[in-house]
């Protein structure tokens, strides 16, 4: 709660009262046609109070436990557990009032004083759609900024967790939120967020991938270069790796800074399972990254430029298949891989219910129909459907829509130069990757710069008690978890 | 110059940039370059390690002498503006005319391979967009693909295992079965494969540690050599004498000793997987045909990276007379020889111009 007089802020004794009057006014005028806008008088045992407030943003029960009760059963509270707003002018109210603030005006007293009643309807915390795990926390972010930095707080039980709160977007007034732990974070990583911030110029933000894409390194690059987690165990792990987390109102997503090309195939339940079990999954979702992009074109190269590549048992049945298709392996391909790219979109798009019926129908009815109409191979619906469950193997659903544009740029490749082509196409990618890089930090990390100890934590996961050090992409002040974590 | 920002090759950076740009289409016909030596072929890469090691010498003196310079530089600040300069040009013309060659020479195997049925023209573009992609970046990046390039195209030694399994061991011996001009005939065919390590010259003022450079530069060498022993090895198993004399890229057949269940012609996949080891070298030297005609011009432009690369896919793609090509390709060769020994020569100008200056 904010209080203040208004004869010290730049009013003068004389002329304050009309001054306030003039500025209630104003703020009358300003709030005209904002419908949920509430002017409310009431009258006390001593005096008239005007409160302003915006009703969408404020539970009534909230209002009415913080402000209406106190003022008519004991003003004194009310009074004495205010906050100060630095100025009282006609932008700061406005401002506390869009925040979710009620705005108290004591006429008798010239006094303005802000309570923070903002409730709005959120949504409770539950799984995460996006990054479901079987084991570990199931908690999820929220819309809401307070709850998440809740969730992390409640986690991390230490001072040494700060949070800066900046304001962006010129017409959303978005408030976000950076996260470190001192003395573990990289300073140079800070500034470097903290500036990139403070540079931005955008009209609004609705989501935090907006923010994520606005701050990258590389824009014209397909590969996202900040992970964006729903999970809070993820942050906290981030956090105490000595990276920077920034969170936004409104949003679900938390930024991780830096993020490196590998983080993108590590799940947080890995820390849960045998470190074997951990090691499998992880060598399964990287090398099947690199399948997925791989897979199909290596069909039309086979089939197009080297058939003598393969053995004849081989070839003989993959002639067989597509006997009947009348279309070169390349055209092939783009037809089955744009399908599946529909049912894809379509399915997301349609109610659940609807979503699913349409996968049975695409999986089942189009792709046997396609065989038996002659327009694909057996083959490659059996090889695309592969492609398409590999592509979903990262948990970073940004990495895996990745994987799919960089698909077609192999296809494309295969289709004209064969092998040659994709090994180009390939080399294209390395070179690409091995340049990209994450605030400043190459995204390649630990291959570029090597990190031995980061290979204990990579596609291979060591066990537990082997992961003392924190990882090299953040470039943490201090290197190893234990015991400088721990509150001095 | 801001050091902090020129010096950018750490070890690995310059151990990789050594291997990979020494690593070409060589490796693939070298056994046939050294078939006047017959089987007692398989030692002399390690001879090749020996030379080129004492070769580097020179090189790294000079270096360290001008730590701040690179090998254009060092011309002009050795042998005046006019003199150094003309010798520069030499030299970016010896850059593009080797970068022509490498490209040519892969992409002909490509076409005899793996596109038989396709000209050149379209692999040579896609081939040459990426590389002044690669070049693009700084010589950092080049060291960096360098890096993950050899990681993967390294395995493909693995195969060999089907070769030396199948070859005759009793082949290695005698040791010393040649002539002296069989040893000389053989050396000046086969002793190309080591070019490509004297570039060190060009990203010499970049290297962080540049008086650990010997060390990691020869690091690189024997890490070719190595490579080229174990390759060298294997053919002479695997073939007879006659077949190392008359099977032009004896390493590509040898792949297809290779029995694997699903694939059965290995050397396609390889010689589409080498196209790594070509990028390498030909963003290495067309890193420094641009840096020369910077240094020409004083002027760092992009446009000379682009004037360059259009030159190089002019020379590829124009159907000049083969005996002609063959005539220029084999003169850069030899002329790579010079440059090797070069170095040496720029030590003893160093020495007398700094006696000269100490007597004044």
């Amino acid at each position: 709660m904010s209080f203040s007089e208004s004869d010290k802020n730049g009013f003068s004794n004389e002329t304050s009262i009309q001054n306030d009057n003039v500025l209630l006014d104003a703020i009358k005028n300003k709030l005209n046609e904002v419908e949920d806008a509430v002017f409310k008088n009431i009258q006390t045992a001593d005096e008239l109070v005007t409160i302003i407030y915006l009703s969408s943003l404020i539970e009534k029960l909230t209002l009415h436990r913080t402000v209406i009760a106190p003022l008519l059963t004991n003003k004194e509270d009310l009074l004495k557990s205010a906050e100060v707003p630095e100025k009282v002018n006609i932008s700061s109210i406005l401002s506390s009032i869009t925040e979710g603030n009620t705005i108290v005006y004591f006429q008798s007293k010239n006094l303005f004083s802000t309570v923070n009643t903002y409730s709005p309807p959120t949504s409770s915390i539950a799984n995460s759609d996006t990054e479901s795990t079987v084991s570990g926390p199931r908690d999820a972010f929220t819309e809401s900024l307070q709850t998440n930095l809740s969730l992390v707080k409640r986690r991390i039980q230490n001072t040494r967790l700060k949070n800066r709160d900046y304001i962006i977007g010129t017409e959303t007034n978005t408030k976000v939120s950076v996260l470190y732990i001192e003395k573990i974070v990289n300073d140079n990583n800070l500034t470097k967020v903290i500036n990139k911030i403070e540079a931005i110029d955008y009209r609004g933000f609705n989501d935090i991938t907006i923010l994520a894409q606005l701050m990258e390194d590389h824009q014209f690059s397909p590969f996202p270069q900040y992970q964006v987690t729903e999970r809070p165990d993820m942050v906290t792990s981030s956090l105490i790796d000595g990276r920077v987390v920034i969170m936004m109102n409104n949003s679900i997503g938390a930024v991780i800074c830096p993020s490196s090309f590998l983080g993108f195939f590590m799940s947080p339940e890995d820390y849960y399972n045998r470190w074997t079990t951990a090691t499998l999954l992880r060598c399964i979702r990287f090398f099947g990254f690199f399948l997925t992009i791989m897979l199909t074109p290596f069909y039309i190269s086979a089939l197009s430029h080297h058939p003598e590549m393969l053995p004849y048992e081989v070839l003989k049945s993959l002639y067989e298949s597509r006997s009947r298709v009348p279309f070169p392996p390349v055209i092939e391909v783009l037809f089955m891989e744009l399908v599946i790219e529909v049912l894809r979109e379509a399915g997301s798009r349609m109610p659940t219910k609807i979503g699913q019926t349409i996968g049975i129908v695409g999986g089942i009815v189009i792709g046997t129909a396609a065989v038996e109409a002659g327009l694909v191979s057996n083959i490659l619906i059996v090889l695309v459907a592969i492609s398409a469950l590999l592509s979903f193997l990262p948990p970073s659903y940004k990495m895996s829509n990745a994987s799919r544009f960089v698909r077609y740029i192999f296809i494309l490749s295969a289709g004209f130069f064969g092998l040659y082509g994709q090994m180009i196409a390939f080399a294209w990618l390395i070179y690409h990757l091995v340049n990209l890089t994450s605030l400043g930090t190459p995204f390649m990390s630990p291959v570029i710069p090597r990190k031995w100890t980061d290979l204990l934590d990579s596609i291979v996961l060591a066990p537990t008690s082997f992961l003392k050090h924190k990882k090299g992409v953040a470039s943490a002040e201090s290197k190893k978890v234990l015991p400088e974590n721990r509150e001095e | 110059m801001d050091q902090n920002q020129t010096k950018v090759l750490n070890g690995y950076h310059v151990v990789f940039l050594v291997h990979l740009v020494m690593s070409g289409n060589i490796l693939l016909t070298l056994p046939n370059l050294l078939s006047p030596l017959g089987f007692s072929q398989w030692w002399f890469p390690l001879l090749f390690g020996v030379i080129a090691n004492l070769l580097l010498i020179p090189m790294i003196w000079i270096a360290l002498k001008y730590k701040q310079h690179n090998l254009f530089a060092i011309h002009e600040l050795l042998l005046g503006k006019w003199l150094g300069r003309s010798l520069n040009g030499f030299l970016i013309l010896y850059a593009v005319l080797t970068l022509a060659s490498v490209v040519e020479g892969y992409l002909d195997l490509i076409q005899i391979i793996a596109l038989p049925d396709r000209t050149i023209i379209g692999p040579l573009i896609v081939f040459m967009l990426l590389l002044v992609y690669i070049v693009n970046g700084d010589i950092k990046s080049i060291a960096r693909f360098c890096i993950i390039s050899f990681f993967l195209v390294v395995w493909i030694l693995f195969f060999l295992k089907w070769a030396i399994g199948e070859g005759d061991i009793k082949h290695i011996l005698p040791l010393f079965n040649f002539t002296r001009q069989e040893f000389f005939t053989a050396t000046k065919n086969g002793f190309i494969a080591m070019s490509g390590f004297e570039i060190i010259l060009f990203y010499f003022p970049y290297i962080i540690c540049q008086k650990k450079a010997f060390k990691q530069a020869s690091l690189g060498i024997w890490i070719t050599v190595s490579v080229y022993f174990v390759t060298v090895f294997a053919s002479v198993m695997y073939y007879s004498e006659w077949q190392l004399e008359n099977v032009m890229y004896p390493v590509l057949y040898l792949l297809n000793a290779v029995t694997l269940p699903f694939l059965e012609r290995v050397d396609v996949l390889a010689i589409s997987l080498w196209v790594f080891l070509i990028l390498t070298t030909a963003a290495a030297f067309l890193w420094v045909a641009k840096k020369g005609l910077d240094s020409i011009r004083d002027k760092e432009k992009k446009s000379h990276l682009y004037i360059i690369a259009a030159i190089v896919f002019g020379i590829v793609s124009i159907p000049f007379p083969a005996e002609y090509q063959k005539m220029v390709y084999e003169r850069v060769y030899y002329s790579n020889y010079g440059f090797m020994i070069w170095p040496s020569f720029l030590c003893i100008i160093h020495l007398l111009k700094t006696k000269k200056e100490v007597v004044k």
